[in-house]
């Protein structure tokens, strides 16, 4: 079994603070929007990195000469998974990233039109690493942890691996897919389909949970995953797990794996400042053999947002992460 | 910026206690890390002065999170001191400090006096180390705030320090949680202080109104960002007038800096440079741009050195 390496996942690109314009920003579920910008290329980012935003100061004054204000609201950036990036000729790309309105960065994000500006630092953070010489990968996402999943399904048809989704809603309208309802759904877990256009464009399939049982399988997208595995035959050794989700979501998938020795790569999320190691808000507490007590703080923005699950100590406390 | 078409050259260099800056645009501790963090984005050697977050005797893990929250106009923030400690600090930070070629401030914390004598006297050795700023302020471990909010333990802790400072410029931030800071700045330039910092940030607490529990893990945390700024100024404008003109000691002023106007402010109210915090967060290039703000605003103003208008408002 190879060692779990998240240094095979180097981005080819150095960040960049740029300023972008909306091409696209729409509704694709209750409280969910998917905004597509366009900006300086950043065609060296990998699945997992993250893209920091704020409103442009252009969209505040006109000029700097009278002093650019960042304030009212938001003040601080918010980090955002890459849900997509496509190339646009020339040195330009498009972006996608989705996002649910809970607070006053998402309201405002959800106030942008087509030809305004935002600034964008980014590409932040690592990605998930692909060369785990598994031929079965996983995705487990929850809620807001599908984005990344969307742009890694694509790199995983890439690097040829057998990829599946799983992926797990309060209920079927806060579910962020566009769903073929020509395409029959498991409600039992134990099969996947190409129900979801967004996955099903990168040959992956798909099993879906929502909580109130009002699509897919009932329960959580844990008790799918289990259900699916112990259906599937899939060998533990030749399976790597990506997960996405709520904290309580990602440590029963990282527990999951843990019983069954499955290889497993979480994409964490914290309260950020910065994004790029200076504020130290994001720490995600680490096992770490040679540290006082065997555990140590590593940062979400520059030593993750992917780590190796077996190395995550889960507290149950996700972070008041406002976005 | 650029917009003028005169050729005069303005002269943005200032002097603290005989350290020499190019211009007044510095970092504030605590957030811009080490200096390589922001590399991607932001010249450092173009600053004035580069100040580094806070080091300890001994490696510190920090608060647990969350450990920031955005405020009004603002931020909470309870880090705790994380830090490298002093001996990694020796040996894996300051190759890159030194080769930035302008002078570096380094931030020192401590439980004690001895602490941040020994910190201090260690630090000293070091060339490159221009400037040994002591922060008694930090809110957010219960070690320092007594220092800055009690006038004779500070000027105790000052005069301790005082003798192992030998090369070094040594500076004494100031806590805003006082009823008189001219108090606690007086107790510092008394204790042997040469620069004064302030202000640190303001301790505050924000409540998640749902579950009722405090947003920050350590309950309470320290307020910056844009909405402590006329708090800073306020407190620049007391200080400048009451201790440090007379005592020709120069301020650096911080406290939700933005733009060159804020900095033009601070400056205005005493401030011999400014330091640049939260604001690095949302966009590591303000100090470029507030660089090129100052050099607008003396060639509107008429003014052939950016230092003319330290202490220059209206009384």
């Amino acid at each position: 079994m190879p060692v779990m390496n998240h240094s095979n996942c180097e981005p080819s690109i150095h960040p960049r603070l740029i300023d972008a314009t909306v091409i696209a920003n729409t509704l694709i579920c209750r409280e969910h929007f998917r905004i597509t910008f366009e900006c300086a290329d950043m065609t060296g980012a990998r699945a997992g990195q993250f893209v920091h935003l704020a409103p442009a100061r252009s969209a505040s004054h006109p000029s700097d000469t009278i002093g650019t204000n960042w304030s009212p609201v938001p003040l601080l950036r918010r980090a955002f998974s890459i849900a997509g990036l496509v190339a646009a000729a020339p040195d330009r790309c498009h972006i996608d990233v989705i996002y649910r309105v809970v607070g006053t960065a998402t309201r405002w994000m959800a106030s942008l039109r087509v030809g305004d500006s935002l600034s964008v630092m980014g590409p932040l953070g690592n990605c998930f690493p692909l060369s785990t010489g598994k031929r079965h990968a996983w995705m487990v996402a929850g809620g807001v942890g599908l984005p990344p999943m969307l742009w890694l399904a694509e790199a995983l048809r890439g690097a040829d691996r057998d990829g599946i989704a799983f992926v797990g809603a309060r209920s079927r309208d806060l579910l962020a897919l566009t769903v073929d309802r020509n395409v029959p759904v498991s409600i039992d877990g134990t099969r996947a389909s190409p129900a979801a256009r967004e996955f099903a464009r990168h040959e992956v399939p798909v099993v879906i949970s929502t909580d109130d049982g009002t699509f897919g399988f009932a329960g959580r997208i844990g008790g799918a995953l289990r259900a699916y595995f112990a259906a599937a035959g899939v060998p533990a050794d030749d399976l790597v797990v990506y997960t996405c989700g709520p904290e309580a979501m990602m440590a029963d998938a990282a527990r999951f794996c843990a019983e069954r020795g499955i290889e497993c790569h979480v994409c964490m999320e914290r309260a950020m400042a910065c994004g790029t190691g200076t504020c130290q808000s994001c720490v995600v507490a680490v096992h770490e053999p040679s540290a006082v007590d065997g555990w140590r703080y590593e940062l979400c923005c520059t030593q993750g947002p992917v780590f190796d699950a077996g190395r995550v100590i889960w507290s149950g406390v996700g972070g008041a992460v406002q976005h | 910026m650029g917009q003028n078409t005169t050729t005069t050259p303005i002269d943005l260099s200032v002097d603290l206690a005989g350290v020499h800056l190019i211009n007044p645009v510095m970092t504030a501790s605590g957030t811009s890390g080490f200096g390589p963090e922001y590399a991607a984005f932001l010249d450092i050697s173009s600053l004035g002065a580069f100040v580094t977050k806070a080091v300890t005797p001994e490696e510190r893990r920090g608060n647990p999170q969350p450990r920031t929250v955005e405020t009004a106009a603002g931020m909470l923030n309870a880090i705790g001191l994380a830090n490298v400690g002093l001996e990694r600090f020796c040996r894996e930070k300051v190759g890159y400090l030194s080769g930035l070629g302008i002078p570096i401030v380094v931030n020192v914390a401590g439980r004690n006096a001895d602490d941040y004598a020994n910190v201090c006297r260690r630090l000293d050795e070091i060339e490159c180390l221009s400037i040994l700023e002591l922060n008694v302020s930090c809110p957010n471990v219960s070690d320092g705030l007594d220092y800055g909010t009690d006038a004779g333990r500070l000027e105790a802790l000052v005069a301790h320090v005082r003798p192992f400072v030998r090369r070094a410029k040594l500076m004494v931030k100031l806590s805003p949680n006082v009823t008189d800071i001219t108090a606690t700045a007086r107790a510092a330039v008394n204790g042997g202080a040469e620069i004064l910092s302030l202000i640190n940030t303001l301790q505050g607490m924000a409540i998640n109104v749902e579950t009722r529990k405090p947003m920050l893990a350590n309950r309470v945390g320290g307020l910056s960002g844009p909405a402590i700024k006329p708090v800073a100024v306020c407190m620049t404008d007391k200080v400048y007038r009451a201790v440090a003109r007379d005592a020709g000691v120069p301020i650096v002023a911080m406290g939700g800096i933005q733009n060159w106007r804020d900095a033009v402010e601070f400056m205005l109210a005493g401030a011999t440079a400014v330091a640049v915090g939260t604001m690095l967060f949302v966009d590591p290039t303000v100090p470029i741009q507030i660089r090129e703000g100052l050099t607008d605003y003396c060639h509107r103003h008429g003014l052939s050195a950016v230092r003319n208008i330290v202490g220059q408002v209206d009384r």
